[in-house]
C-alpha cells in the first residue's frame, strides 16, 4: 500500500513515515500544499494523510483542487483545530475521514485501512481467496488455519492483486504500490517477489498476462 | 414587556384624546349654550322695548299700556311662547302681567339675569315703571343637552376609530423594537449573525436598530477574532504535541535500539522546546492583554539594548550565513530593559529567519527629533501587500515566507508592537515582495 503524507511538520512527518513503513506501507512526504497536490496528480496513492495548515497552499485547497481534478484518492485529514465546522467543511470538500492532533499512532493506522478497504470496494479487514485466508489488519496468510509466512513486499502484492481481483495488474503499478519514492527499483524486481509468491502460495493462483501483467482470476 | 409598552402607549394616548375630545365638546356645549342665550337677550330686549313703548304715560303721572302684538293673547295663549311679562308702578305694585306662574310678585333690579332657569330683563320706563319681560330656559337647556348628547357620541365613535387607529400605529413604531428584541435575542442565543433588518425610513428606532449592528458587528469581530487566536494557540500547542505523542507510541511499541531511542528523545524535545517558547509568548501576550505586565520605567541607552539582542542572534545568523550590519547611535529612552530587549532580539531574529541565505540585515539606531529611532531591514523574499496590514496580529505568518524549520509560531510581531504601544511608540512594517522587509520602531526619545 503506497501512502502520501503531507505534513509541513518534519519531525511529526518523519514520525509519521516510520511508523508507517513499519506497518508495511510505502510513505512518501510532502512538505507543502502545492508539493502534496502535485505528487497526488502524479502516482494513484492508496490514501493520502493531509494536514490543513500547509504552507503555500492549505490542505482545503489540495483536496477541493484534487477532488475538482477527479482524484478519488482516499484521504485522511490531520487537523490541529478541533472545530466541528472545520470537520465539516473538510467532509464536504472531499475528505474520507479526519483525525485531530494529538492523535494515537494506532489510530491513524486504522483508519487508513479502513479508508483503503472501502475505496477497494470491500470494506471488511480479511480477504478470502480460495482456501487462503488474507487477514489485512494483522498482515498474516493462512491456508486452512495454517499460516504460510511471507515478506511485506509480497504480501503487499498479494493484497493488491486480491483487492484487485479479476483484473489486470501492470508491473509498473505493482511498484508504484510497494515502494515508495526513495527507492531505486530493478525492473525485475517483481517477478522475482511473484515467483516467490507462486512457490509459497501455488503456481496456478497468480497468471501471468505477457506483455501487461499480473491478474487473480476472479 | 413589548405588548405591554404597546397596551401603554395606548392608554396614554386614549386618556390624552379622550380629554382633548371632551374639552372640545364641553367648550361647543357652552358656546352653543352662549349664542343661544344671546339670541334670547336680544329677543327679550325688543320685546321689553315693545313694551315700554307700550307705556302710554297719563297726566295722573300713571299711564296706559298698549299691549305689543306678541303678547296678545288668543284664545288664551301669547304668540311668543315660554315667554312673559309684568309691568309695575313707581309704588311697585303690579300693573299688568302674563297669565301663568313666572313672573316674581316684586320687580326686581334692572338689568339681564337668570333666575332659577328663567332668563329675565327688567328696565325702567315712563313715569317710573318697571318693565319686565322673561323666558323660560327649559327648552334652550334641553337643546344643548341635545347637541351635548350628539356630540358625546360623536366624540366616543372618533376615541374608538382612533383608538384602533393608535393600536395599528403603535404596532408599527413598536415593530422595530420587535426586530430589535429578536435579534438580540439571537445574539444571546449564540447566534452571532444575527443582525436587525434595517428598513430605509429614518426613523429613531432604525437610528438604534443601526447603532445596534454595528454593535453586533464589533461583537462579532471581536467574538471572531478571540475564537481564530484560540484555534490558532490550540494549533501551535496541538502539532508539536501529536510528534510528541507519535513519537512515545512508536517508541514503546517494541523494543528499538538505543540510537532509535536518542532520536526519538531528541524529536520529543525539540517539540517540547517549541510548545514551550509558544506558551512563553502566549503567557507574555496574556499579562500584556490584563495589562499585569508591568513594565519597568528607568532610562535606557537603546543602542547598548540593540547590541545586546544583535549578539543573542549572532548564533542563528552565523548558521544562515547571514551579515548583519549595525549603526548605532546614541538614544536614551525610558523604559523597560528586558522587554526592549525581547523586542529588539524579535526583529532580527524575524529579519535573519526570513532572509534568504548569505542576506544581510541592517540595524540602525538613531535619535529623530522627539524620537528615538530603531530600524532592521533584511534581504529576504519580503511580504505581499495584502499580507502586511496583517503582520502583526497573532499567530499571523506570511505564509509563502514560511518553512517548516523557522519555527515562529506568528507571535513575535505581535509581542513586539504591545512592547511597543506599551512604551508609547509607533511601529511600521514595508516590503517589497522580493527584495526585503523593513520594520521602524519609533519610540518617545529621553532628553
Amino acid at each position: 500500500m503506497r501512502l502520501l503524507v503531507v505534513e509541513d511538520e518534519r519531525d511529526l512527518a518523519q514520525t509519521l513515515r516510520r511508523a508507517l513503513e513499519e506497518e508495511q506501507f510505502a510513505v512518501d512526504l510532502a512538505e507543502d500544499g502545492e508539493e502534496g497536490l502535485f505528487k497526488m496528480r502524479e502516482l494513484p496513492y492508496d490514501a493520502v494523510v493531509l494536514d490543513l495548515m500547509l504552507p503555500r497552499m492549505d490542505g482545503w485547497t489540495v483536496l477541493q483542487t484534487a477532488r475538482g481534478d477527479g482524484i478519488r484518492t482516499p484521504v485522511l485529514v490531520l487537523t490541529a483545530r478541533d472545530m466541528i465546522e472545520e470537520r465539516v467543511r473538510g467532509l464536504n470538500l472531499g475528505a474520507d475521514d479526519y483525525l485531530t492532533k494529538p492523535f494515537a499512532l494506532a489510530e491513524l493506522i486504522a483508519r487508513v485501512r479502513a479508508m483503503i478497504r472501502r475505496a477497494y470496494g470491500n470494506p471488511a479487514a480479511t480477504l478470502q481467496l480460495g482456501d487462503l485466508t488474507i487477514d489485512t489488519a494483522a498482515r498474516q496468510v493462512c491456508r486452512g488455519g495454517a499460516p504460510i509466512e511471507l515478506t511485506a513486499r509480497e504480501f503487499a502484492i498479494l493484497e493488491l492483486l486480491t483487492r484487485s481481483r479479476g483484473t489486470v495488474v501492470a508491473r509498473a503499478r505493482i511498484c508504484e504500490h510497494i515502494y515508495n519514492e526513495d527507492t531505486d527499483v530493478l525492473s525485475n524486481v517483481v517477478d522475482v517477489h511473484v515467483a516467490a509468491l507462486r512457490r509459497k502460495l501455488g503456481s496456478d493462483l497468480i497468471r501471468t498476462r505477457r506483455g501487461e501483467g499480473y491478474i487473480i482470476d476472479a | 414587556m413589548l405588548s405591554s409598552l404597546r397596551a401603554r402607549l395606548l392608554i396614554w394616548y386614549t386618556l390624552i384624546l379622550a380629554v382633548v375630545i371632551a374639552t372640545f365638546a364641553a367648550t361647543l356645549c357652552y358656546l352653543f349654550w352662549r349664542s343661544l342665550v344671546a339670541d334670547i337677550d336680544q329677543r327679550l330686549q325688543a320685546s321689553a322695548a315693545g313694551l315700554v313703548q307700550g307705556l302710554r304715560p297719563t297726566a295722573s303721572g300713571d299711564f296706559d299700556l298698549v299691549l305689543p302684538g306678541e303678547y296678545r293673547q288668543v284664545d288664551g295663549i301669547t304668540a311668543a311662547a315660554a315667554t312673559y311679562y309684568a309691568v309695575w308702578n313707581r309704588e311697585g305694585e303690579l300693573i299688568d302681567r302674563s297669565p301663568g306662574d313666572f313672573p316674581p310678585t316684586a320687580p326686581p333690579a334692572p338689568g339681564i339675569a337668570t333666575r332659577q332657569g328663567r332668563r329675565e330683563l327688567t328696565s325702567g320706563g315712563a313715569n317710573g315703571a318697571v318693565v319686565l319681560v322673561g323666558r323660560d330656559l327649559a327648552d334652550t337647556r334641553r337643546d344643548v343637552l341635545a347637541f351635548a348628547g350628539t356630540a358625546a357620541a360623536g366624540g366616543l365613535i372618533a376615541l374608538v376609530v382612533s383608538l384602533l387607529g393608535g393600536w395599528f400605529l403603535a404596532g408599527r413604531a413598536l415593530a422595530p423594537v420587535a426586530r430589535i428584541s429578536h435579534a438580540a435575542a439571537a445574539m444571546t442565543a449564540g447566534d452571532l449573525t444575527a443582525r436587525i433588518a434595517v428598513e430605509r425610513t429614518e426613523n429613531e428606532l432604525e437610528q438604534v436598530a443601526r447603532a445596534l449592528n454595528q454593535a453586533f458587528d464589533r461583537l462579532h469581530q471581536a467574538v471572531e477574532s478571540e475564537r481564530r487566536f484560540t484555534a490558532d494557540a490550540s494549533h501551535e500547542l496541538r502539532t508539536p504535541l501529536a510528534t510528541i505523542s507519535a513519537e512515545i507510541e512508536w517508541a514503546l511499541a517494541r523494543p528499538r535500539t538505543a540510537d532509535e531511542y536518542r532520536r526519538c528523545l531528541d524529536t520529543a524535545q525539540r517539540a517540547a522546546d517549541r510548545m514551550r517558547r509558544v506558551v512563553e509568548r502566549l503567557l507574555t501576550l496574556a499579562h500584556a492583554d490584563a495589562g499585569a505586565a508591568a513594565l519597568q520605567r528607568a532610562p535606557v541607552g537603546l543602542a547598548p539594548v540593540v547590541n545586546d539582542a544583535v549578539g543573542i542572534v549572532k548564533p542563528l545568523a552565523e548558521q544562515k550565513r547571514v551579515t548583519i550590519e549595525t549603526r548605532l547611535d546614541a538614544a536614551m529612552v525610558v523604559g523597560d530593559r528586558d522587554r526592549l530587549t525581547d523586542l529588539a532580539t524579535n526583529l532580527v531574529s524575524n529579519a535573519i529567519r526570513y532572509n534568504r541565505d548569505g542576506g544581510r540585515v541592517s540595524v540602525e539606531v538613531w535619535p529623530d527629533g522627539d524620537d528615538a529611532c530603531l530600524r532592521v531591514a533584511d534581504t529576504g523574499t519580503g511580504i505581499s501587500a495584502d499580507d502586511l496590514p496583517r503582520v502583526f496580529e497573532r499567530f499571523f505568518r506570511a505564509d509563502k515566507a514560511r518553512t517548516a524549520d523557522s519555527g515562529g509560531a506568528g507571535l513575535g510581531l505581535a509581542i513586539a508592537k504591545w512592547i511597543v504601544e506599551a512604551h508609547g511608540g509607533r511601529i511600521a512594517c514595508t516590503s517589497t515582495a522580493g527584495q526585503g522587509t523593513e520594520v521602524l520602531v519609533r519610540l518617545p526619545r529621553l532628553t
